[in-house]
């Protein structure tokens, strides 16, 4: 089965979304989102997005079997997303994988979103870096783990204390009246600022952060900072806040990512989550790891954000290096933890 | 002869059942009102061992939603795994099935202090399923403490489409707060 037919769910937030893949190679990649019904909210309500995952997802999952060009009796093995997540949210995955599952009494495996996140790079590159740091940054999450088997082993080295660095993306958007999701809107706006024209803090980075949380985040300090600046200047010039902001999540994330390289000495690092697509997290990651001399890995925009692809990658990986799948019977997890990469 | 198999996730119950040619042949259930995830695959995996299940027969609510979706998102990728056809009922209904009374009224929890309800003559239900508070349902014997009924539902219609959630989900917009 090295080169099992895997469809992957997930529907851990706003994304309806189906993948399809044989062995390593992406067969389909189809994602439904009801952000746009979320926007007028200013962040996701998990009722509309459960209701949305329930109408999309058996057009979802038709489309990506007419896209893979297989039909369903194709498939070995199913893979959903167990958590961590919208709790509603994850059980429409969790009906329709395991109705597919026992359907065509197949294999399921129940998965960690945080880990398939980071298995995605292997849809890509034929050679998988392991051990790795990874970076996972999303809406949701913000942490820096260690990979030394994305199968059986990932290790948390530190997490957010407070917002997920996807989440302040949005919070900042909100406050400059830039609509939601806020990361693309400031990552565009932040192309005409200068990155380095208001210099705001870079949270748990004094001496003392390095000693004793030297892979935790917290971006409620620049939340506040950004905010405050917004008051006391009527005038601001929109898109240097935007940059500037940008400039300060973006600095800390990699700035403890290679410490986090440096202190493990593992010279590689995977880049994974929405805020992954972020183009000045990428370009400066390009630069940071180059004259570091760590390889990076940061999967394609549309790979980055929350897809079917990664989930079904992850189904694939487990299958091909021999893991037993997961019981038929199992709950969803709203907060699952990184270690916990398959339910059994 | 036509084998269905009934999946009903609106109450706080995971019923499934199995109908051969108009006989329950199987039946089984797990009571827990956040427990529909784990329980209907178990439920299901026992029920269709050695079966040609031709049919998928699924209450579409009205029931609390996590629940209800779970069973309708089963129902129909496994329907679909099977090439098989899948028909929604109204959940209430399939409660009603097993009450011989004239005219009654069927009410179930819909939190919130709450309660889905409909009434029933002559077998017939009055109107669509609705919501209210408990002291607002009035005018027969009210039931409520009933689940549904798996041999009855492969009696009814079935041509429901959409699940019944009779509430619109909770949120203010940003420029109403």
């Amino acid at each position: 089965m090295s080169q099992a037919i895997v469809l992957g769910i997930e529907t851990s937030c706003d994304e309806t979304a189906v993948g399809i893949v044989r062995g390593r190679k992406l067969l389909a990649n189809v994602i439904a989102s009801s952000v746009q019904e979320h926007a007028r909210f200013g962040g996701v309500v998990p009722e509309i997005a459960s209701r949305a995952h329930l109408e999309a997802m058996q057009p979802a999952i038709s489309q990506a079997l007419r896209d893979a060009k297989i039909s369903l009796s194709d498939v070995d093995a199913i893979a959903v997303t167990a958590g961590p997540g919208l709790v509603g949210a994850l059980l429409v995955g969790v009906g329709a994988a395991t109705g597919l599952a026992l359907g065509l009494d197949k294999p399921i495996y129940a998965v960690n979103h945080l880990a398939a996140h980071i298995s995605v790079d292997a849809l890509t590159h034929s050679e998988i870096l392991e051990p790795t740091i990874a970076l996972l940054v999303s809406g949701g999450h913000s942490s820096l783990l260690q990979v030394d088997d994305i199968t059986s082993s990932i290790a948390k080295l530190g997490a957010t204390m407070d917002d997920a660095a996807g989440e302040a993306f949005d919070k900042i958007a909100r406050v400059m009246k830039l609509g939601f999701p806020g990361g693309p809107a400031i990552d565009a706006l932040a192309k005409d600022g200068d990155a380095e024209s208001i210099n705001f803090p870079r949270g748990l980075t004094t001496s003392n952060d390095w000693l004793t949380r030297p892979f935790d985040f917290s971006f409620s300090g620049l939340k506040t900072a950004v905010a405050r600046y917004l008051e006391a200047t009527p005038n601001y010039a929109k898109a240097n806040v935007a940059a500037s902001f940008q400039e300060a999540i973006v600095d800390v994330l990699l700035l403890k990512s290679l410490a986090a390289c440096k202190a493990s000495a593992i010279d590689s690092l995977v880049i994974a989550g929405g805020v992954g697509a972020n183009s000045r997290l990428r370009a400066l990651a390009q630069e940071r790891c180059l004259k570091a001399g760590i390889a990076l890995r940061i999967p394609a925009p549309g790979l980055c954000t929350d897809n079917g692809a990664m989930v079904a990658c992850l189904g694939s990986l487990m299958v091909a290096a021999g893991r037993a799948p997961s019981p038929i019977a199992f709950d969803a997890d709203s907060s699952l933890q990184v270690a916990t990469i398959s339910l059994h | 002869m036509t084998i269905s198999l009934a999946i009903d996730t609106s109450t706080s119950r995971t019923c499934v059942g199995i109908i051969d040619n108009g006989i329950l042949v199987w039946s089984g259930f797990r009571d827990g009102a956040t427990a529909h995830g784990p329980a209907l695959p178990a439920l299901v995996q026992e029920a269709i061992k050695g079966r040609a299940i031709a049919e998928v027969v699924v209450g579409m609510g009205p029931g609390p939603f996590t629940g209800l979706r779970i069973g309708i998102a089963f129902a129909h990728s496994f329907a679909f795994a099977r090439s098989i056809p899948v028909r929604g009922i109204c959940s209430l209904d399939a409660i009603a099935a097993q009450v011989s009374e004239k005219d009654f009224i069927i009410t179930v929890d819909a939190r919130r202090k709450e309660v889905y309800w409909a009434r029933y003559i002559d077998g017939v239900r009055k109107g669509e399923p609705a919501v209210c508070f408990p002291k607002d349902v009035s005018g027969a014997e009210i039931y409520s403490n009933l689940y549904p009924d798996l041999l009855s539902m492969v009696g009814l219609s079935g041509n429901i489409t959409q699940p019944i959630y009779l509430r619109h989900p909770d949120a203010v917009a940003t420029v109403d707060r």
